[in-house]
């Protein structure tokens, strides 16, 4: 109801304003070229920003300071802490990054769009900009009519720069001829009452034009202009740092729930710094006029001082706000629970895809491999109890024999219902959510996909052919006959070998012990051809099974070698851990058929 | 020159060609000695009395392990004798 009342009436507002006053019309012009030219940076940065921001991210962001150093960096780069808090959430979405990791580059952020008052008061109102913003408009956009992906990307980049000066420069232009029209500064309230009306108004603007970094270059250039008092000034900065947490917010809708969260910390730290501001207004402002002696700057020189103060305020918040990160993380997460609706809570469902990690291809990307494993998880629950054997017992050290003589229960469990409440959600999500991303992304991401889609079937197939091969190793686990029972034990104990060779390649670091690994699963592999190998002929030859046995001994061993078939490489996809070198010297030390036969002849010699 | 044939040429200028492959010999290097270790301390143990059933299982990551050094020594063979080939046809084409 607000959202439909409060868009007309802010256009209407505009429209009368740009109606009694032409230069209020070019301010506000200024206003709308700066927005759209941190739009076109924003799109400039997102180019580059997949790869390169995941690779960072890995080594950066370990430490908590690291992870705030991550956040002044970037956002001083990129000139946009709402870009930079939105691609957070979209990482941590994606479970690339903690909680506490994503508020340390939230708060780093905090510090870095502070370097965006010191361009402007001590560049942008210095040196005539908007000559520069010309030629980079004209290249800019000459560039973003090229075909080459990082051509575009600079285009946008330096389109965007482009929009921002001369954005500055009407600004400034504006607030110079309101002079002489209207004095705003007559509208100046003084004290507390001042510094809580124009908090509330800073906060107002960046809500409505959902940028600090456009409310402070307002700000400055009004203050340049002399149109707002020093006192005003800061408290409207104040506002814009409480009021851009509404991007964050807006950017989290589309989240999963540690992304709420995120966007809850923006807002908790803001509103907190923002308020030790406020009652610390007069201390902060002394060590703004003692910081700018210090450095240089003229005691007149309101906007560089706006400059400074923004700076300390912000860095205050973040150091005092360091010791209770550990609380706030508590906090968020008994906050924001996970609701489970009770009719959902026996079905299980994608837990990382969601619209925020859509923001890069590197995070859909990785989204959608994280959710795989989820799948593989609720799989290898599925397996393990098809085939009878306990989870906990595959994953220890206990010896195979034992763990199949320690079945999961008496009867087996309807893999038919396991299938309806722990995969089919999720795979039929991750098939989806994989068709939405790859429309978006960039051709070097479409293979990697691709393998991830196919190991996702790979996953499919093999619970498939466990409820395939259930039946008949129910059976005759239990039979008399010592031979057949043998057999399905075999199965049931290569089977589970596999499994613990999967749990050991997914959690171990050491590289030449996954090679070991997955060459000696794809070997054991192969022996499930029990015609090959010669063991059916010597059951039936020396009447040891009946005939219905051997057929389906010949059935379900083949079941088993498509099970491991489909786990192997569905493993070397998702749990090979290392750079592009490791995964292509994978792909050329794998195990081949050859290497296989040559193995099983000198086994047989030996 | 296209984007494609600048980028090409850069890359060549700069060596980054070079650097993968080099960096995969590195690596390749890494994963044999790492093997070669393993080979060294299965076959210790498998000096050491042990029963059937470890001695059976060793032997397997023994002969597999045999395998995997057998590959990569290939692997390594291959990516030397690229490299002396550049070299090479480096060397020629300054001359």
């Amino acid at each position: 109801m607000l959202k439909k009342i409060l868009l007309p009436t802010i256009l209407g507002i505009l429209a009368y304003g740009f109606w009694i006053s032409p230069d209020f019309k070019e301010i506000a012009a200024g206003v709308a070229i700066f927005l759209f030219g941190m739009l076109s940076l924003e799109e400039g940065f997102k180019v580059f920003s997949g790869g390169l921001l995941e690779k960072l991210l890995k080594r950066s962001t370990d430490k908590l300071y690291k992870s705030i150093g991550f956040g002044v960096l970037t956002t001083t780069i990129m000139q946009s802490s709402s870009l930079v808090s939105v691609l957070t959430i979209s990482f941590l979405g994606a479970g690339l990054i903690g909680l506490t990791q994503g508020i340390g580059i939230i708060f780093g952020a905090n510090i870095g769009t502070t370097t965006g008052a010191w361009l402007v008061a001590g560049l942008g109102l210095k040196v005539k900009i908007s000559a520069y913003a010309m030629p980079m408009l004209v290249f800019g956009v000459i560039l973003i009519f090229q075909k080459a992906k990082t051509l575009k990307g600079i285009g946008y980049v330096l389109a965007g720069l482009g929009f921002l000066f001369l954005g500055i420069h009407y600004m400034k232009e504006g607030f110079e001829a309101f002079k002489s029209t209207i004095d705003l500064s007559a509208f100046a309230v003084e004290g507390f009452k001042g510094l809580f009306i124009f908090t509330g108004i800073g906060i107002f603007a960046t809500v409505v034009m959902q940028s600090s970094h456009a409310t402070l270059v307002l700000i400055i250039t009004a203050l340049a202009a002399g149109q707002i008092t020093y006192e005003n000034a800061l408290a409207l900065a104040i506002g814009a740092n409480v009021g851009t947490t509404i991007t964050a917010i807006i950017g989290s809708l589309s989240s999963n729930i540690d992304g709420k969260r995120l966007a809850g910390a923006h807002l908790i730290f803001n509103v907190v710094t923002g308020l030790i501001a406020i009652i610390f207004i007069h201390q902060i402002m002394s060590a703004v006029d003692y910081t700018s002696t210090y450095v240089g700057i003229a005691n007149d020189d309101y906007t560089l001082k706006l400059a400074v103060f923004h700076t300390i305020f912000n860095l205050i918040g973040v150091i005092v706000m360091i010791p209770f990160i550990g609380k706030l993380v508590s906090f968020l997460e008994s906050r924001f629970g996970q609701e489970i609706r009770e009719e959902d809570a026996e079905y299980d469902s994608i837990k990382y895809l969601n619209d925020s990690v859509l923001e890069l291809p590197a995070t859909a990307l990785a989204a959608i491999k994280r959710e795989t494993e989820h799948l593989y998880d609720n799989a290898f629950e599925i397996i393990a109890h098809g085939l009878n054997l306990k989870r906990g017992n595959i994953i220890s050290s206990m010896e195979l024999d034992d763990v199949i003589a320690d079945p999961y229960s008496a009867k087996g469990i309807d893999m038919d219902e396991f299938y309806t409440y722990k995969i089919k959600g999720i795979y039929g999500g991750i098939i989806d959510f994989s068709t939405n991303a790859q429309s978006q992304m960039p051709p070097e991401y479409i293979e990697e996909l691709y393998q991830i889609k196919l190991s996702n079937r790979d996953i499919v197939e093999a619970i498939k052919d466990t409820k395939h091969l259930q039946k008949n190793l129910l059976k005759y686990t239990i039979s008399t006959n010592e031979n057949i029972k043998k057999q399905y034990d075999d199965i049931r104990k290569g089977l589970a070998d596999l499994l613990r060779t999967i749990h050991t390649i997914r959690t171990t670091q050491e590289y030449d012990e996954i090679v070991t690994l997955l060459a000696k699963a794809r070997i054991h592999a192969e022996q499930y051809d029990v015609i090959a190998n010669g063991t059916l002929d010597d059951l039936i030859r020396n009447n040891l099974i009946t005939n219905e046995m051997a057929t389906s001994l010949m059935n379900d061993s083949t079941y088993a070698h498509d099970i491991s078939k489909n786990l192997i490489e569905m493993a070397e996809v998702l749990f090979i851990k290392g750079d592009d070198e490791t995964m292509e010297l994978n792909e050329e030390l794998r195990i081949t058929e050859d290497d296989i036969e040559q193995f099983i002849e000198e086994k047989g010699q030996k | 020159m296209s984007i494609k044939k600048f980028i090409k040429n850069a890359k060549e200028s700069l060596g980054l060609d070079e650097l993968k492959k080099s960096s995969k010999k590195k690596s390749l290097k890494v994963l044999l000695g790492k093997l070669e270790v393993r080979k060294e301390k299965i076959t210790k143990k498998l000096e050491k009395k042990a029963d059937k059933k470890t001695t059976k299982e060793l032997k397997e990551e023994l002969s597999i392990i045999k395998i995997q050094i057998k590959k990569g020594e290939k692997l390594l063979g291959k990516l030397e004798k690229e490299n002396k080939k550049t070299e090479k046809l480096d060397k020629s084409k300054k001359g």
